[in-house]
């Protein structure tokens, strides 16, 4: 943790480049329709075209309070990995907490993820794509239901498992262009923006951000929300 | 008997609750064709099953919680229907309802849900893919829609479960229960409520991991991506998803003139800008919410800010909501319309019907015809929510004289009360109507007459609209999304989706005969029940009374409009002057299962 907190000057002396990182995104997404067409063959379409041009994004965040729970982001995601629809298995989930506030839950992609360092097999199942920062899995290593240490040591409770094989379900940043992020730009932008975000820099929310699990980050939110001023008490 | 190649998974699960026991039910692609899903398959159940004059709380009697084809799909903005036959209006009813519970049944792998028989103690079901459990109900039973939910998702220990529960109403049997998806959204109108109290069904919780089968996904996906690429385009929703249907409230009252206003005396409301869309903008709502991939969220929640109700959170107001239970009652104190709209929901009322009971109770009482003495001293009256929240409590325990009398409904309201008050009882086919005055908005009448359930405002405006409605709600789509945009294109934009989804070849014309096959499957159940063109009719406040102000002043329904109306539908479905399905459209439909229970109707009902 103190490895990480260090990095916020860092990381805060760039703050201007996420007005800049805004207008990229609302290019992007006019071409998210075209980009998505076929479901399971887009990564190689995505690979497959001219990755210096292709936006990179590291770091997916949340404006919670703009999400609106349509799930569009898990979607998203299952169209591009499965090219089906299938949302047990989406890495992206939308808890709806006390019916009332929607927690989208995310991967952090944390600097220090303490996920991979719980993973105990070597070469490690789980392990941070250098390039996109997504965290790969390695189907082959990892040991599945019997093991599961990353779910137990990732404090978002972001991970979930593959009811097929019992095994983590990671969030590879889709090769660095997240779908999730277009698909939630493309339909719940207006008029409160959207709420998913793709950056190329951590900024150091992780902690404030990261170190809650999706029912605290409910009751956060139903607090902010509902009752800005009050105890969070309700009727 | 062919199984379906996609969009179905080609089998229903059929609970029963007597035995505790759950089974599969196959359909075959034939099937799934001719009756589509939700609406159609449920009215497809019920006309084979029932024979005329069913009871409909009897042990036998079954809910069909149905989905369509495109649920659980990349489609948007997919419903659940909940069909059965109505214990309040005898009639066979659907109600469809938002948010993510249908998606839920489609990944668990199935095409619906039918229920049938009745449990000797309180029970919920879970379903979790193809396990079926029966849970004890016992300490949930008397609980508030909203807790039920919460208790329910705490006990199965998944919090992405989805529920479907009743609240103290339906437990009640009060005959106008909901069905409350989510806490907020309402599967109504059709006494679903009624019915799972009857059978000792708190609620459903279903939670799948499945994938919907695409026969052709290469062709299927490029077209749910245009359809939903439509929604978002449409310029129509970019006011919906800003203001919700509240938005209705203001427009429907200074420009079409029919906004509901105290029981439908007048549609002129001025103090709307006190209920209306922007004050609850400016005052109450704090997030937008959108059912399954929907890029409209027309649902507002908020927080009451100050007064009596200071920090209650309630969903709405919705154009239906804030016109039943707000203009109807002449209120204009917006925290106590929406502690009336949040009342309904965790009670689990019908808050049209319950609209429609508090606005004729209230003019009873100005009329003179009923005292506070016949309501256990409760005195409504005009713009007052205090009195109103009583009498919901009355109503929803059927508690005392009060509750007794309202939890009936108007038409056995003023059969009993009588002294005239069947001029202001308004309501159709035994139903009270939604918040637009058919005189001020006229095509709204095909909806509430002919339409199936009758009252309702979801049916269609023009003959070719009810049919239109028809295939939608058997599709199980959103009326905003899978309604309204697509206007005229409706049949291209859905069958571009459904032929590469389910592996069909359907053109244009079978999409209309679908839809005309269904709404005369509905029909011929009605008839069986004895309703024809004298029941097709709007209530005499609306052909008698003209508007007394407002931009619609002068306005009245006449004669001619009814029989404008019963003339073009008739033609349109082949049905007879007096509104009974011909043999000849019955073959042209294929129903020729019903030639003979219509022959029966005839006689008996001397048609
Ligand atoms: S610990 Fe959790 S949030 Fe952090 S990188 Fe791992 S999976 Fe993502
Ligand atoms: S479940 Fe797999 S990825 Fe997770 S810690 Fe165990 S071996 Fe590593
Ligand atoms: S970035 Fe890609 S993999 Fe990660 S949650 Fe979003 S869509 Fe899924
Ligand atoms: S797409 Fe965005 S708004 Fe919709 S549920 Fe996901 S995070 Fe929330």
């Amino acid at each position: 943790m103190e490895k990480e907190q260090k990095k916020i000057p860092n990381v805060l002396q760039k703050e201007t480049t996420r007005r800049g990182f805004l207008k990229g995104a609302a290019a992007a997404t006019g071409g998210a329709v075209a980009l998505a067409t076929v479901g399971a063959a887009a990564p190689k379409v995505a690979k497959a075209a001219e990755p210096e041009r292709k936006p990179l994004y590291r770091y997916l965040f949340a404006e919670r309070q703009n999400c609106t729970g349509c799930r569009a982001c898990e979607y998203a995601c299952n169209i591009y990995h499965y090219g089906v629809i299938r949302p047990s298995v989406s890495r992206v989930h939308v808890l709806k907490y006390k019916n009332v506030v929607d927690v989208p839950v995310i991967c952090w992609h944390c600097d220090d993820a303490p996920c991979i360092a719980a993973c105990p097999t070597t070469p490690l199942a789980i392990q941070k794509d250098p390039k996109t920062n997504g965290i790969i899995l390695n189907e082959k290593l990892c040991l599945g239901a019997k093991c599961l240490k990353c779910q137990e040591a990732c404090p978002a409770e972001f991970i979930r498992v593959n009811p097929d094989n019992g095994m983590p379900l990671m969030c590879d940043l889709c090769g660095g262009d997240p779908e999730c992020v277009k698909a939630c730009l493309a339909q719940s932008g207006k008029p409160q923006g959207p709420c998913l975000i793709a950056e190329k820099l951590g900024f150091g929310v992780h902690h404030a951000y990261r170190n809650v699990t999706p029912e605290e980050a409910g009751e956060d939110l139903l607090k902010l929300l509902f009752y800005p001023n009050k105890s969070g008490e309700r009727r | 008997m062919a199984a379906p190649k996609g969009g179905y998974f080609g089998k229903i699960l059929e609970i029963d609750l007597s035995k505790q026991t759950a089974k599969e039910r196959a359909v075959s692609d034939a099937e799934c064709r001719k009756y589509v899903g939700g609406a159609g398959m449920g009215a497809y159940f019920l006309t084979k099953e029932y024979k005329a004059g069913k009871n409909p709380l009897a042990e036998d009697a079954f809910i069909f919680v149905g989905v369509g084809p495109l649920n659980g799909t990349y489609c948007v903005s997919t419903r659940t229907s909940f069909v059965n036959m109505s214990p309040y209006t005898g009639l066979l009813s659907h109600a469809e309802v938002g948010a993510h519970f249908g998606n839920e049944i489609k990944w668990a792998g199935w095409d619906g849900i039918y229920i049938k028989g009745r449990s000797k103690k309180p029970v919920y079901l879970y379903i979790k893919d193809d396990k079926v459990e029966f849970r004890d109900a016992g300490k949930i039973w008397g609980k508030t829609t909203e807790d039920a939910d919460e208790m329910i998702r705490k006990d199965v220990k998944n919090d992405y479960a989805r529920t479907a529960v009743i609240g103290p109403a339906g437990e009640n049997e009060v005959p106008f229960a909901a069905v409350i998806i989510e806490r907020f959204r309402a599967a109504a109108r059709t006494g679903t409520g009624t019915v799972m109290g009857n059978k000792k069904l708190k609620g459903i919780a279903v939670s799948g991991t499945k994938a919907v089968p695409v026969a052709d996904n290469k062709k299927f996906y490029p077209a749910a991506v245009a359809a939903k690429q439509l929604a978002v385009d449409k310029e129509a929703w970019q006011g919906i998803k800003r203001w919700g249907t509240a938005g209705l409230l203001e427009l429907k009252h200074w420009v079409s003139g029919s906004l509901i206003t105290k029981n439908f005396q007048t549609t002129w409301y001025p103090d709307i800008e006190y209920i209306g869309a922007e004050e609850a903008n400016r005052r109450f709502w704090k997030r937008h919410v959108a059912c399954n991939h929907c890029p409209v969220h027309c649902m507002k929640y908020g927080v009451i800010s100050e007064g009596k109700y200071a920090g209650l959170i309630a969903e709405g107001p919705e154009y239906e909501t804030g016109g039943l239970l707000g203009s109807n009652l002449g209120i204009s104190d917006f925290g106590g319309m929406m502690a009336l709209i949040e009342a309904a929901d965790a009670y689990g009322l019908d808050a049209i019907s319950l609209g429609g009971v508090l606005g004729f109770t209230t003019e009873c009482v100005e009329k003179g015809v009923l005292t506070p003495a016949d309501l256990d001293g409760i005195a409504p009256a005009w713009g007052k929510a205090e009195p109103y929240m009583e009498l919901i409590k009355k109503i929803t325990f059927r508690d005392g004289k009060a509750g007794k009398l309202l939890s009936q409904g108007v038409r056995k309201m003023s059969q009993q009360i009588g002294k005239g008050s069947e001029a202001w009882a308004v309501e159709t086919k035994g139903k009270e109507i939604a918040a637009h005055d058919p005189r001020g908005d006229k095509p709204r009448a095909y909806s509430y007459a002919i339409g199936t359930c009758g009252g309702d405002h979801h049916e269609g405006t023009n003959a070719e609209e009810l049919a239109r409605w028809a295939m939608i709600n058997s599709l199980v789509m959103c009326s905003f999304v899978g309604g309204y945009p697509w206007g005229k294109e409706t049949p291209g934009v859905f069958l571009a989706m459904l032929n590469p989804l389910c592996g069909w070849n359907m053109n244009d014309a079978e999409y209309w005969t679908t839809a005309k096959r269904i709404i005369t499957m509905e029909r011929c159940f009605q008839v069986r029940e004895g309703i024809s063109a004298k029941d097709d009719i709007l209530h005499k406040r609306f052909t008698t009374e003209t508007l007394p102000a407002g931009p619609k002043k002068g306005a009245i329904f006449t004669a001619e409009d009814t029989k404008k109306m019963h003339d073009a539908t008739y033609s349109y479905f082949g049905w007879d002057a007096k509104g009974i399905p011909t043999e000849k459209a019955m073959k042209e439909a294929s129903l020729d299962y019903l030639i003979e229970d219509i022959k029966e109707a005839r006689k008996k009902y001397k048609l």
